[in-house]
């Protein structure tokens, strides 16, 4: 998904490139052809409007993509519960008690199945991102104490999934990783 | 004689901001060759400079833009010089406070020192307090600065004048200058922003003061840092767009732009649309109200409405087949309106919910920001610092080597912000002080990102010497 979002960008990027070139370019042009843009005010109304009907299509179709809503109305087939702290992951199958908390050895989670991550934080704000065997980050949710988010997914490839914490923790935050198996 | 003297203070501003500046892009370009294992720096190290980068480069852009506008605004009325002087002052003051407490004291909790990151000490305990005291020293002095401009604005246009509300109707009878529409609605946006900031800094000091019996709710301070955050580091850019609406007609010898029905309606509603956007920062909170969630991302996709529709339209209206009398100034005016565009694409694909799932605090986060500073925002502060430059010491010289400065900065830009956008296709994290080995191309990137930021410095360090000179002259004149 990434790398189409990387060449939707350099398209448009380009797009915007070569437009702004053009228009400099005809700022060089002759005196006599200097006669500027014709019917400005209505050529502006019309680039509005598009520009509006495209945004609307593209929310209209990402907003009931969103984590929220995706898996909202299916029971998950298992629950992980999570607790970050500077600096590691405690994950286990079991509610984890804060005062005492105690991570399972290894976590398996099912292959095409509803798993439920309850995510929350020990200390300060972690990220929890999960990336597949092919260390593409497919999903993440935030860390915060005080607070648990459920990040629901289904995942379609077996493998071994490390997960690495994506907001700034602090002197070690880069080392902060642990990991999981699907299957 | 007041005239003078802002003359002069704002050749102070332009002189301190181009060194913090240069300084500040050396810092970033340590951090970037320390990721590519170029050089070696503890990660406690790394994170300092990460912390002084990006609070300087925040901070310097936002006044860049306030010293500007303070400066143009004097053409329509009469500003506190002694505001502005103030604020000169506890910006310095600010500035040196939260150097010693980074690179001295070893605070590393980031620009956003996110709550409760900063009473986890893992540097000297002063460090915690003196950061937050140069964040009120600095807020004070802008918010007074701020307060300052909309007084002096207020005393002359009535609130619906000052708002352009006139222009809805036909044949108004005044006319709202779009300078002053657009330095009041940025204006209003950061005061706003200013005051989150005061609430924030009171929760965290009646924290760190309570020895325990008073803790903050984590989702709460989350919300004002990114409304604080945010819309300051965004309204810095609508400062600039101020400058530009002012500047690029009379540097291009055509005729003023003037406040239309449209130019007016899209400003007032970029005001409502910046003060929601920020809850774009927050998506990957699952517990924030859905609502927010959706207000993020439809805000977010608006504001680009009014940008694009006017502004960007605007320009290109102003330059198609247009007698234009190009000079440095209205060159970095016009690159800096398509470094602006192609950074809003990029935080518009960021600002989808969906694709914010796999993109949050990954290198396309710095990579779209940099885009619209690196080039955008800040092209638009040195046209406004070169055009004072050369207008105010009757300079008559011609652009020497032009063409080779723009290209050092927007070569060594674009291959810079690529690294970024690479990257953040790669699932490469940011805020890594060095890359766990799963990731390939993460090293090779940082190099070749350095190499390129390097390339874009040449171009600042040449542009910085011409400007400094003459605003030197400009300080040290008799008028």
């Amino acid at each position: 998904m990434q790398n189409s979002l990387l060449l939707l960008f350099l398209i448009l990027a380009g797009i915007i490139i070569i437009i702004f070139t053009y228009v400099f370019l005809s700022s060089k042009r002759d005196e006599q052809k200097q006669d500027g843009m014709q019917n400005a005010l209505q050529k502006r109304f019309w680039f509005i409007l598009i520009l509006f009907i495209v945004l609307a299509i593209f929310a209209s179709i990402t907003i009931p993509k969103s984590p929220y809503f995706i898996f909202a109305d299916e029971q998950p087939a298992k629950v992980i519960h999570v607790a970050s702290r500077q600096f590691y992951f405690i994950m286990s199958s079991q509610a984890i008690d804060p005062e005492n908390p105690v991570a399972d050895a290894s976590i398996e989670v099912p292959l095409n199945e509803l798993v439920e991550f309850r995510v929350t934080s020990l200390d300060v704000n972690h990220g929890f991102a999960i990336y597949n065997p092919t260390n593409e980050l497919i999903a993440q949710t935030q860390a915060m104490p005080g607070y648990v988010n459920r990040l629901r997914w289904k995942f379609t490839e077996p493998g071994n999934y490390n997960v690495y914490c994506l907001e700034y923790c602090g002197m070690a935050h880069q080392g902060m990783k642990t990991s999981f198996i699907v299957k | 004689m007041e005239n003078t003297l802002l003359k002069k203070n704002t050749a102070l501003w332009i002189i301190t901001i181009l060194v913090l500046f240069v300084l500040s892009i050396i810092l970033g370009i340590i951090m970037r060759l320390n990721q590519g294992a170029v050089i070696q720096l503890s990660p406690v190290t790394f994170y300092t400079d990460m912390t002084t980068h990006g609070l300087t480069m925040i901070g310097i852009w936002f006044v860049a833009g306030m010293a500007g506008i303070n400066f143009i605004m004097e053409r329509y009325v009469k500003t506190s010089y002694w505001a502005n002087l103030l604020a000169y002052i506890l910006t310095i003051v600010g500035v040196v406070m939260l150097w010693v407490s980074t690179l001295i004291g070893n605070f590393h909790a980031g620009w956003t020192f996110l709550y409760p990151l900063p009473f986890k000490i893992m540097w000297s305990a002063w460090a915690t307090p003196l950061f937050l005291f140069s964040l009120t020293t600095l807020g004070v002095g802008w918010l007074i600065w701020c307060l300052s401009l909309v007084t002096a604005l207020l005393k002359k246009y009535s609130i619906p004048q000052v708002f352009a509300w006139q222009h809805f109707k036909k044949n108004p009878q005044v006319e709202t200058p779009p300078f002053v529409l657009i330095s009041m609605i940025s204006l209003v946006g950061i005061i706003t922003c200013l005051i989150a900031a005061v609430i924030l800094l009171v929760l965290l000091f009646s924290e760190y003061y309570s020895n325990g019996t008073f803790v903050n709710d984590a989702l709460l301070m989350k919300n004002l840092t990114y409304f604080f955050g945010h819309t300051l580091a965004n309204e810095m850019l609508y400062l600039g767009l101020a400058i530009l609406y002012e500047l690029f007609s009379e540097i291009s010898g055509q005729p003023k732009w003037k406040t239309t029905w449209y130019v007016a309606l899209a400003w007032n509603f970029t005001l409502i649309f910046i003060l929601t956007a920020f809850f774009h920062h927050l998506y990957m909170d699952f517990v924030q109200p859905e609502g927010f969630q959706i207000i993020g991302q439809i805000a977010s996709y608006s504001a680009s409405l009014p940008a694009a529709g006017v502004t960007v339209f605007s320009v290109i209206v102003a330059v198609y087949r247009k007698k234009i009398n190009w000079s440095l100034s209205n060159l970095l005016f016009f690159i800096g309106v398509v470094g602006w565009v192609i950074g809003g694409i990029g935080a518009v694909i960021d600002a989808t919910i969906s694709n914010n799932f796999v993109l949050h605090n990954t290198l396309w986060v710095p990579a779209h920001f940099h885009t619209y500073n690196a080039l955008g925002n800040v092209l638009f502060s040195l046209a406004f610092f070169y055009w004072f430059s050369k207008y105010y010491t009757h300079s008559k010289s011609k652009d020497r080597f032009s063409t080779l400065k723009l290209l050092f900065i927007v070569i060594g830009g674009i291959g810079f912000l690529l690294a970024f956008y690479i990257g953040g296709a790669d699932s490469i994290p940011r805020r890594y002080s060095d890359y766990p080995e799963a990731f390939i191309s993460a090293k090779a990137l940082a190099a070749f990102g350095a190499a390129f930021a390097t390339v874009y410095l040449i171009g600042i360090i040449i542009l910085f010497v011409n400007i400094s000179n003459r605003c030197l002259r400009i300080l040290f004149s008799r008028s």
